[in-house]
């Protein structure tokens, strides 16, 4: 049993430095090696957790639900109100998804989020997260400046757009709805769905314009 | 506990690397470390002191290592610290207690557990919530168990007056989560003006929202 003993998780820590190979790719391995042996889990549900978070569970489903809020208006409303039962009915939900919460962009605000303390992240709604999400570089600067940080990924705010950070710090996860592009009038669920992008859900895209994406 | 999770604020990272491929895992071994992570742990870990296990990493390793190997790191001090392996079985990747494996699980029901796994953090509440949307709060400066205890109240906040925009429930509360204890307690979506944390040099028309918990909080 643990004793939650901080120190002495700190301690390990720096034994584990010395003793194990610098590749993390071996460190894996090992740790892999050691949990299929103590029988704590088959190598092919491994295997069947890779497969599904590569090509199942991803930002797809979360894109789908920000098309639907553009097509119903009562989808759309449930969705602000209640996100994660909405998660639930389209059978999206599962790891880190029961607290979800959907911020709407305007033309006056733009949301952006982020885990300053480690990298929360709705997993089951938007996939694994991108490297930069998890980076020191994002972490520290987008509640500092975060006009500049979205520069950085070309994001321009007109000059009446307020920016709102939303800092995971609990077991709320955050789910930005973009807006509707203009010339997507009479598009299908699908071709909307197929315009959304990951960055844009988490708010680091803000124009998902058919014209600048080129994908019209 | 001031360590270097909590970067908040921090500066001199320089700019963020956008330009990242789309696919979900770029090596095999992060695939390998997520699903592991999905499946294998010590039966008293919580998810909080799972956090703080990784917040211990030294923080040489904790900001140069790459970032699925801090949880390789977590899962295997974790697994130390609970008594499941030794420093050698971590090093060595094997065992001389071995054990069968349980029934291998297909796609299906791998999708059909992570449904399942959509954990829930409602706790009940000890008393009514302290505060309503609207109110002025002002975070704490000191962490309510001390500096020497994890906590989801970040250096940047601290001592900083915000106010209410939402109060989202009771929720376990974290500090004690991290030492196994599970006490509900209110938690508040806690806005904050740019200029109240970074002063005027920030943009006036940005905040920032926290939730934080109330023992976070004082009255402003």
């Amino acid at each position: 049993m643990t004793t939650f003993d901080s120190d002495e998780a700190a301690k390990v820590h720096r034994q584990l430095h010395h003793a194990l190979p610098s590749d993390p790719a071996l460190r894996v391995k090992a740790l892999e090696s050691l949990v299929v042996e103590r029988g704590m889990v088959a190598p092919e549900t491994l295997d069947a957790w890779v497969e599904a978070y590569s090509e199942h569970i991803g930002p797809k489903r979360g894109a789908e639900m920000v098309a639907r809020s553009w097509l119903d208006p009562s989808f759309r409303a449930r969705l602000l109100e209640d996100a994660a039962a909405v998660a639930e009915e389209l059978g999206f939900q599962g790891h880190a998804s029961a607290h979800l919460k959907a911020v709407e962009n305007t033309d006056r605000i733009h949301n952006v989020v982020v885990c300053t303390l480690c990298s929360c992240y709705p997993f089951s709604i938007l996939g694994m997260s991108p490297s930069w999400y998890k980076s020191a570089a994002y972490r520290s600067r987008i509640v500092r400046e975060p006009r500049k940080v979205l520069a950085e990924f070309g994001v321009e705010l007109p000059e009446g757009v307020a920016v709102r950070v939303w800092d995971s710090t609990a077991e709320l996860r955050y789910l930005v709805v973009p807006q509707r592009p203009a010339g997507t009038e009479g598009w299908s669920l699908e071709q909307l769905t197929a315009l959304v992008t990951r960055n844009a859900m988490i708010g680091t895209e803000r124009d998902l314009s058919p014209y600048v994406k080129g994908a019209a | 506990m001031d360590t270097i999770h909590d970067l908040g604020g921090m500066q001199g990272f320089g700019a963020v690397e956008v330009d990242e491929p789309e696919e979900p895992f770029h090596h095999d071994w992060e695939a390998r470390m997520w699903a592991i992570a999905r499946n294998a742990r010590a039966a008293d870990w919580t998810i909080d002191w799972w956090r703080h296990i990784r917040e211990r990493i030294a923080p040489v390793d904790y900001l140069s290592r790459p970032y699925f190997d801090s949880w390789m790191q977590t899962h295997a001090a974790g697994f130390i610290t609970s008594g499941v392996f030794t420093l050698e079985e971590i090093v060595s990747g094997h065992t001389d207690d071995r054990r069968p494996p349980p029934p291998a699980e297909n796609l299906a029901q791998v999708l059909a557990r992570a449904r399942r796994e959509a954990h829930r953090f409602e706790a009940p509440a000890p008393a009514p919530a302290r505060f309503a949307p609207g109110e002025r709060v002002r975070a704490v400066s000191t962490p309510p168990l001390g500096r020497d205890h994890h906590t989801r109240l970040p250096r940047y906040v601290r001592g900083r007056t915000g106010t209410i925009h939402a109060h989202w429930g009771c929720h376990v509360f974290a500090d004690l989560a991290a030492r196994g204890i599970h006490e509900g307690q209110h938690v508040y979506s806690v806005r904050f003006t740019a200029n109240a944390l970074w002063g005027e040099e920030a943009d006036p028309r940005d905040c920032v929202h926290l939730d934080l918990w109330e023992s976070y909080l004082e009255p402003a």
